[in-house]
């Protein structure tokens, strides 16, 4: 019956045409960090954006986790909650860790600057897949014996199944 | 301003507005005020016709320059981290001003937790095992120098990771250019007692020593250039100052 245990990542791009307060914020807050921190990999400021950056310093990588820092305050404001996509009854998606990355950013031109919070759930149960749609539940199925809690999510752009279980029926008994 | 008091605020001089328009017929004088990061651009006139400025909503996630304090920008780093205490005070000076010191300078400081890993990263192999602390922000932080060119720290004595002798990491930034890259060395004796201490235990003895150690090792006087000064015990804690020197 059920099919499998997965886990989900939405991956929330964000660059100078985001709208929202939220995205605004980080987007403001992390290309300021990206101007302070990205020195220390470029001391002669020969280099303008972060993939000359880490061409030419592989250290350079930890931008994507010193970017994070500035990120860190904002997300811990969605209280685990992703902002973008719902299920189709409009309900927000909980999550269990986000990671930040640094996509591009020039250290003279902010409307080059783009980064990803990549938000991943924790291990929800796959119960059917129904066309594009996912019949999940947040539940284990196994310590249940009568109906479960489910909620039904779309298959769209920019969400992907990034851990895939399948459950053998012999577990659930 | 608080926000709620704010609206208020906005709410009471776009309810004048109308008085003001009538009052204000030609010489306009714009001025623009910041206060803790909201700024308010007003229209004031001297007797011509104005108007009051819209103001738009800040946003609810307000950060950088804003109301809310970057939370990195923290005397106490710990964020739940134990360990022996350790206060230290960082002092900078410029070398080409007869060792003035420096105000407004920011000074970043990171460093492991006493078993070894930093916040922040994710799969960092160590003594532990793999661990990720992807999020977390403990042994961070960033302080801006006083009046006496000094920046205060409240953390713990590092642990340590294979293959670094005991350190600190430091950026020192001044009108956010990066002015300074370093980091600080500690006293062996010290620092062989605190890790052997009960908390630090289950690592023991750092067995890269200073002398030896890939950043700390290819210079004798950098060393001792770059050694805390400590007092203090492992009961008590530890406090220390160091001197930046930046030669500007």
């Amino acid at each position: 019956m059920y099919k499998a245990k997965v886990k989900l990542v939405y991956k929330q791009v964000i660059d100078e045409t985001s709208e929202s307060s939220f995205e605004k914020a980080i987007f403001k807050a992390t290309y300021e960090e990206f101007l302070m921190k990205s020195q220390a990999y470029n001391p002669d400021g020969k280099f303008k954006t972060f993939n000359k950056l880490r061409e030419s310093d592989g250290r350079a990588n930890s931008l994507h986790y010193k970017l994070s820092f500035a990120a860190g305050h904002f997300i811990a404001q969605l209280n685990n909650k992703i902002p973008v996509i719902k299920d189709n009854l409009g309900n927000k998606l909980s999550f269990d860790t986000a990671h930040f990355e640094l996509i591009e950013s020039h250290t003279e031109d902010i409307s080059l600057h783009k980064l990803a919070i990549n938000y991943e759930t924790t291990e929800l149960t796959l119960v059917e897949l129904l066309g594009e749609y996912m019949l999940l539940t947040q539940e284990d199925p196994a310590d249940k014996e009568d109906a479960i809690d489910t909620f039904i999510l779309r298959m769209q752009p920019d969400l992907s199944i990034v851990s895939y279980q399948a459950i053998n029926e012999h577990t659930l008994t | 301003m608080e926000r709620k008091n704010f609206l208020k605020t906005f709410a009471l001089v776009a309810a004048a507005g109308p008085m003001i328009l009538d009052g204000c017929k030609k010489d306009s004088i714009t001025n623009s005020t910041s206060t803790t990061g909201t700024t308010t651009t007003a229209t004031t006139t001297t007797g011509g016709s104005c108007t009051v400025t819209p103001t738009e909503e800040e946003g609810p996630y307000p950060y950088v320059g804003g109301e809310i304090t970057n939370p990195l920008n923290r005397v106490d780093v710990l964020g739940g981290q134990t360990g022996v205490p350790l206060a230290l005070s960082f002092v900078v000076v410029n070398t080409n001003d007869s060792c003035n010191v420096v105000t407004d300078a920011r000074v970043d400081i990171w460093h492991c937790n006493k078993d070894g890993y930093y916040s922040g990263y994710a799969n960092q192999p160590g003594l532990l095992g793999s661990k990720s602390y992807v999020g977390e922000t403990w042994l961070r932080g960033y302080q801006l120098t006083d009046a006496s060119g000094v920046a205060k720290f409240t953390t713990i004595y590092p642990g340590w990771y294979g293959g670094r002798a005991t350190h600190i990491h430091m950026e020192i930034f001044i009108n956010n250019v990066l002015k300074k890259m370093a980091q600080v060395a500690f006293s062996e004796t010290i620092s062989d007692a605190v890790h052997k201490s009960t908390l630090y235990s289950t690592h023991g003895v750092n067995p890269t020593r200073n002398a030896t150690d890939s950043v700390f090792g290819n210079s004798s006087t950098d060393l001792a250039n770059e050694t805390l000064t400590l007092a203090g015990s492992i009961t008590e804690g530890y406090t220390g100052t160091y001197t930046i020197g930046l030669a500007l």
